[in-house]
């Protein structure tokens, strides 16, 4: 028995000695590949970190397969780590003090600034110009401004999402009413809206849920509203456009009455309502047809239509990811050819074709629109030329935190749109002067 | 009888070698627990402690600034109206907690058909992940679809929206929080409850006790260390109450005000605000109250604990 446990131990022993020597050679090699990775034929293991497995989980792998398909020396360990709870970031941020952060990864706006201030991302300018990538001519260019800070490209884009009306058929055959139009106002909508109302049915026309970048920022731009002042040491709710932009949006709860009230949008999302055919008329992302159509209820029985204008004008969110490559990686120069690949032709029309997403390249956005060609997905490229990207902002959390807590209040009807956004420009003051 | 001095130096010499071989022994045995208490506690606590006195970014660049954490602190109206949720909570959950615990542990401690299968009923929460309990809570209070409005509508009561009112959701809350803690302090106590002899009650019973005056003036004298560690526990877990809260109440909500509490203004701070500084700032305040509160008790249970 006591044999036993002592060649027990001995293995024990043995195994994390091994698995040490290994760590150490693991170390070594990867340093002493730096200096020479890249275009040799040196064996380089590069870590790639994402945050949506669920809807782009085989994009990221055929991307993968492609690409060491054809750089055979090169081996990418995919790193998935959830968006929901702020996960993703924390986990990046630890692991970059760490200096183990993944060497490419994806990046949004709303994060792009602190990680640029902070130095942890690395310019990609040169290995662009290497790929023949031109940011500014290949993309969008509300994509390209958003990752560039100082006149110097941190991040590749990736993808971009839009924001639509979806629309359930069936409610609007059972009512009789014809189908919106691209076109359309916000009138018309409301019009709309209030024919499909049927309470004693529990189903609204459209909701109104406390979603900026879906819904009430789309009117704010259309509005010719902004958020934050062009120098960034401001915010500008209290700015009559802007509340111009918002008030529709509580109109139709309190007013019109054909959206749900906050309380039962929060219990309920306007999306779960939505996939439940609770709803004749939703606001949807472009990163929602996978969820949309995974719903029994509803499946085959939408369509989308562009955003109704508001005054007389369109207005639209962009939002886009992109690859960024970490400052501090030890295979900087794979990880910078690496993420201009995947901003290439080749890899976007891959991305494109599995139809997850958007792809940014203007020469890749036509792939999304064949994955479902019953539905009129062209819309949410079409919106491209009128839409105005997110902020980058280092406080940007704090910011729609600040943002929900007082608009909430005007949602429900107990304090005014314009106390609201007094109290969020008062507040906002000393937030922004932390801004860099 | 006298020894040689060098033998007897050689005796000492001997004596102290297995005096060090056991020391060594009983440090290597207590090692597995102490590096863990010191990675993951004590090192993390002391840094805490000295960030609240610096501005620290996401990527740990400190600059010490005195303690303008600790001034904002006390002048931020969040700070206080998430203490005055986390007193509220603890006021609230830990004497109903611990007297309902005490009821279904007094119950499950007699002779009844089936006690295990109702033992292991009421420990079940305890082992169910928080984030699963706070789902189904969620659903059974959902406004619109929820069982317990469905089941008020029996009896003619209105629809309510329990956990997006703030008239209502902090108090939903307590009831899944109350819950869900039941099962660990039924079963310590149920324990405690097992531990006193039984000779005790045949004593009273001859005497002519009722099982009320047994309870009153067997069981609960008896039972004080017990409930005096149930106590300490309770407030302690009051004052770090995150989870299910976090999980029930989304920043959006019109509820999410009147249901902060400290740990969740901490956690927002910390990760999603990058606020390290602030947070650890809050993070050791609220470790000086836990530290104030019980220091307290341990001085008062001199008066009611009964320890033989």
């Amino acid at each position: 028995m006591k044999k036993a446990i002592k060649s027990v131990i001995a293995v024990a022993l043995a195994s994390t000695m091994a698995a040490t020597a290994l760590a150490g050679c693991g170390a070594g090699s990867s340093s002493g590949s730096a200096a020479s990775a890249g275009g040799s034929g040196e064996k380089v293991t590069l870590n790639l970190g994402y945050w949506d497995n669920e809807r782009q989980g085989d994009t990221m792998r055929k991307l993968v397969a492609a690409y060491t398909k054809e750089n055979p020396n090169v081996t990418i360990n995919l790193q998935y780590t959830p968006y929901k709870g702020g996960e993703y970031w924390t986990k990046l941020d630890a692991s970059m003090n760490g200096g183990t952060a993944p060497d490419v990864f994806w990046m949004n706006c709303l994060h792009a600034k602190k990680y640029v201030n902070g130095n942890m991302l690395e310019p990609l300018d040169d290995a662009l110009k290497a790929a023949n990538i031109d940011v500014t001519k290949d993309f969008p260019t509300a994509l390209s401004q958003i990752y560039t800070f100082n006149s110097k490209v941190y991040a590749v884009p990736k993808d971009f999402d839009t924001n639509a009306v979806w629309y359930n058929k069936e409610i609007f055959d059972a009512a009789k009413v014809p189908y919106p139009k691209d076109g359309w106002t916000w009138e018309d909508m409301v019009a709309t809206a209030k024919k499909l109302t049927n309470s004693s049915k529990g189903i609204y026309g459209i909701a109104s849920p406390l979603d900026f970048q879906t819904c009430y920022w789309n009117t704010i731009f259309a509005n010719g509203g902004s958020i934050v002042s062009s120098d960034s040491k401001s915010t500008l709710y209290s700015d009559a456009k802007t509340m111009g932009g918002i008030q529709p949006w509580i109109d139709l709860i309190l007013k019109d009455k054909v959206s749900p009230d906050i309380n039962t949008l929060t219990d309920n999302s306007a999306d779960s309502l939505f996939e439940s055919g609770k709803l004749a008329m939703c606001y949807g992302a472009s990163y929602m047809i996978a969820e949309y159509l995974s719903s029994d209820t509803i499946k085959g029985k939408v369509n989308l239509v562009s955003l109704p204008t508001l005054n007389g004008s369109k207005g639209n969110v962009i939002n886009g990811l992109g690859y960024a490559v970490y400052s501090k990686s030890k295979q900087k120069e794979a990880a910078k050819k690496l993420a201009a690949w995947l901003g290439s032709a080749e890899a976007q029309k891959i991305q494109g074709e599995v139809g997850a997403v958007i792809s940014a390249r203007n020469d890749a956005q036509q792939y999304f629109t064949k994955t479902q060609p019953s539905l009129n997905l062209q819309v949410y490229i079409d919106a491209v030329a009128d839409s105005k990207p997110l902020p980058t902002l280092t406080v940007s959390s704090e910011l729609f935190d600040n943002e929900s807590k007082y608009l909430k209040q005007a949602w429900a009807g107990t304090m005014t749109l314009k106390d609201a956004c007094a109290k969020l420009d008062a507040d906002n003051k000393t937030l922004l002067e932390k801004e860099k | 009888m006298s020894i040689p001095n060098g033998q007897a130096q050689g005796l000492v010499r001997q004596k102290n070698k297995a005096k060090y071989r056991g020391w060594l022994c009983a440090y290597l045995f207590i090692a597995p627990l102490m590096i863990g208490l010191i990675v993951f506690y004590i090192i993390p606590f002391i840094q805490s402690v000295l960030y609240s006195f610096t501005d620290i970014d996401s990527f740990n660049n400190a600059t010490f600034i005195g303690m303008a954490n600790y001034q904002k602190m006390f002048t931020d109206p969040d700070m206080w109206r998430s203490l005055g949720n986390t007193l509220l909570w603890v006021v609230i959950t830990v004497p109903i907690g611990i007297l309902l615990s005490l009821i279904v542990a007094a119950l499950l401690n007699t002779n009844i058909k089936g006690k295990s299968a109702y033992r292991t009923l009421y420990f079940l929460p305890v082992v169910t992940m928080p984030a699963a309990i706070a789902m189904v809570w969620k659903w059974i209070f959902n406004g619109q679809f929820g069982i317990l409005n469905q089941f008020l509508a029996l009896f003619g009561i209105p629809a309510h929206n329990w956990i997006t009112d703030p008239k209502y959701a902090f108090w939903m809350v307590m009831i899944v929080g109350i819950w869900s803690a039941m099962g660990y302090n039924m079963v310590i106590l149920l324990a405690g409850m097992q531990g006193i002899s039984g000779s005790y009650y045949e004593v009273a019973s001859i005497e002519g006790a009722n099982p009320f005056q047994q309870f009153f003036k067997v069981t609960l004298p008896l039972l004080t260390p017990t409930l005096f560690f149930v106590l300490l526990t309770s407030i302690i877990s009051g004052f770090q109450v995150f989870d299910i809260i976090y999980m029930m109440i989304g920043k959006g909500s019109p509820a999410y005000e009147s249901t902060q509490t400290i740990l969740m203004l901490y956690y927002r701070n910390a990760f999603d605000y990058s606020n390290k500084g602030y947070a650890s700032a809050v993070a050791v305040f609220l470790f000086l109250i836990i530290l104030v509160i019980t220091a307290v008790q341990m001085k008062l249970q001199k008066k009611w604990v009964n320890y033989d």
